[in-house]
């Protein structure tokens, strides 16, 4: 199928690998989270295009998801847990929990992403959210010490979701997405 | 007497977040307060004892949504500061680069954030139901932008590609070629947009702005040209701050702006268009005269119809740049001999309007201050002006009624409030009799 929404990052063929995706913003406290996620996988995951990172916008999630056997999305939210909880929310059918609802946004956020995928099918056969409590946003700040210790955890866990999902082992595969 | 309150906690479609409150007393209009943050105070502040040419990177992050526009207002700035000329080829691709943004951002604005005011819906995602082939359309359009963007920046969202004196590497002929189909589709989408908007039903409002963009001598404004007004001015860039002053409001932390000895003023696609519509390439004036739009839109509703026009004059501009191309001998020029540098100031056009930048580097080539004037910050006070007439023409409706008017009046304005703060709500109060 020649479809002109697939994937950015995809190639011609059956489904485009599984890529996780980091969202947030540099310089802004915790919502660098997401983006520190992306970095601590970068050199884990296989094929390199799997890691991505980027600002919120939810539009561009749509072409990112499309076409993709699994895309795990990490951002930070603000549903009232402590600051480094860390939320994980399997998209069916069904809206985002109200946690998932409150991450960072643009004009589109995630969840608005998510129901827009729903209604277009648009959305990945598999996606995974992961969203890390974050508290502290002011302008210059790093991530604070409790949603920086997010991080390595939420990294496994992502790695064993493509563990699982077989991510690893295929992206290694000579001749497989990882040439491209 | 009674008192009447009507808040509304997140304003929704817009870029980023902040607050309005509104304040009625019996039939008058007290108060309109539009309340944003600034993180341009706070890059300004990052910025100072960086290198000149870490700017266009550090400020690229000030907006998710328009991180060329910041960076090539860097790049000018510092380029004029430090007497930098790029080639020819330089020029036309930042040229390409900033169509691939307006087309990015105007699809996202007209189609999933404007539309649904007027087709009725409380958002995209409840229009997609009934309309999925605009909103694919939408999309479709936006992906060009981002695919422009990616080639010519490396990364959709923030382009890292981009350095003061040109690129770190330019694309082939062949590499940029590749973009021609895409955007030959995407003018064709962009030409359907004007038609749909234009059709569309609009409240019979004019306002009387005063509007302010770049002008330039044979292009439609994006990274050069003097700025001018409505109202008969005409400066060069550097001499913005004479002109125009921003204040400090008790409401607010963001800096407001006005005229100096002088009011409210609008930038962005309805001044630029009022200011330049001489400057259309022939496709983007054909297709505006094909759905009668008027020369100088006043309008601000009719805004949606403005960007679609200015989505078709930079698809078509894109693709004379294609034909153009050849690449430059040399990916960047840089400063010989000592640093001399003068003021380092420049505006640039971003989807939202002017963009105003100025540095003072020291002989090392560090940034020893820097200012930073975005478009939303200049049209604050505009939207609080435009809010303000709405409330005024809508005081017998409901609250609910009159918070969507109100924040279909700031959505007008495609307000980028992602350059100055995180969450937008809205606080309606009523006092005396409705």
């Amino acid at each position: 199928m020649t479809d002109p929404r697939a994937g950015g990052d995809s190639r011609d063929g059956a489904a485009a690998p599984a890529v996780v995706i980091g969202l947030g913003t540099e310089h802004r406290g915790d919502d660098s989270v997401g983006l520190l996620v992306a970095r601590a996988l970068r050199t884990r995951l296989a094929p390199p295009g799997a890691v991505l990172e980027r600002s919120a916008e939810g539009t561009e999630l749509l072409d990112l998801w499309d076409g993709r056997d699994l895309v795990v999305v990490v951002d930070a939210v603000q549903g009232g847990g402590a600051p480094g909880t860390v939320l994980r929310f399997e998209v069916g059918g069904e809206p985002l929990p109200a946690p998932l609802s409150a991450t960072s946004t643009h004009g589109i956020s995630l969840a608005q992403a998510v129901a827009l995928g729903q209604t277009l099918n648009r959305l990945p056969r598999r996606l995974v959210i992961y969203g890390i409590e974050a508290s502290a946003f002011a302008p210059g700040s790093d991530a604070s010490p409790a949603v920086a210790g997010a991080v390595e955890p939420v990294a496994r866990m992502v790695e064993e979701e493509f563990r699982r999902h077989g991510g690893l082992d295929r992206g290694a595969t000579p001749g497989g997405p990882a040439d491209a | 007497m009674t008192d009447r309150t009507i808040a509304v906690d997140y304003l929704a479609r817009v870029e980023g977040e902040g607050a309005l409150r509104v304040r009625i007393h019996d039939r008058s209009v007290e108060e309109v307060e539009l309340k944003i943050f600034e993180p341009p105070r706070f890059f300004e502040a990052f910025l100072r004892g960086r290198s000149y040419l870490e700017a266009p990177d550090i400020t690229a992050r000030i907006c998710g949504i328009c991180p060329v526009a910041y960076q090539m207002s860097a790049c000018h700035a510092m380029e004029r500061g430090l007497g930098l000329t790029v080639s020819p080829a330089v020029r036309a691709l930042r040229r390409l680069l900033y169509c691939g943004e307006w087309i990015e951002s105007h699809a996202l604005h007209v189609y999933l954030l404007h539309l649904p005011d007027f087709l009725g819906y409380p958002d995209a995602i409840r229009m997609a139901k009934e309309h999925r082939g605009a909103v694919e359309k939408g999309l479709a359009l936006k992906k060009v932008g981002n695919a422009i963007m990616s080639l010519l920046g490396g990364r959709e969202i923030h382009p890292v590609n981009v350095r003061v004196g040109g690129f770190y590497r330019c694309p082939s002929r062949e590499e940029l070629e590749t973009l021609r189909p895409q955007i030959v589709t995407a003018l064709g989408l962009a030409e359907e947009t004007v038609r749909l908007t234009a059709g569309l039903p609009f409240p019979s409002v004019e306002e009387e702005y005063e509007f302010v963009s770049l002008r330039h001598p044979e292009e439609y404004p994006m990274n050069e040209g003097d700025i001018v007004s409505s109202r008969g001015l005409r400066i060069p860039v550097d001499r913005f701050e004479e002109e125009f002053e921003e204040f400090q409001v008790p409401h607010s932390h963001a800096l407001h702006a006005r005229r100096r000895n002088g009011g409210s003023y609008l930038v962005g696609s309805m001044a630029r268009y009022a200011l330049n519509r001489d400057r259309l390439l022939p496709k983007a004036d054909a297709i505006a005269r094909e759905v009668g739009l008027e020369p100088v839109v006043r309008n601000p509703y009719r805004s949606i119809v403005v960007r679609a026009v200015e989505t078709v004059q930079a698809c078509e501009d894109a693709l004379r740049i294609l034909d153009a191309y050849r690449p430059p001998d040399r990916p960047w020029v840089e400063p010989t001999g000592a640093l001399k540098p003068g003021a380092c100031v420049a505006a640039t056009e971003a989807p939202r309007g002017l963009l105003f930048h100025r540095y003072r580097l020291d002989a090392t080539g560090l940034i020893q201050e820097a200012r930073i004037v975005p478009p939303t910050s200049q049209n604050q006070k505009r939207i609080e002006d435009d809010v303000r007439d709405v409330v005024g023409r809508s005081l017998d409706l409901d609250e609910a009624g009159l918070t969507t008017e109100c924040e279909r009046a700031i959505r007008n304005h495609d307000p980028c409030i992602s350059c100055a703060t995180h969450f937008l709500t809205l606080d309606l109060v009523r006092s005396g009799g409705p």
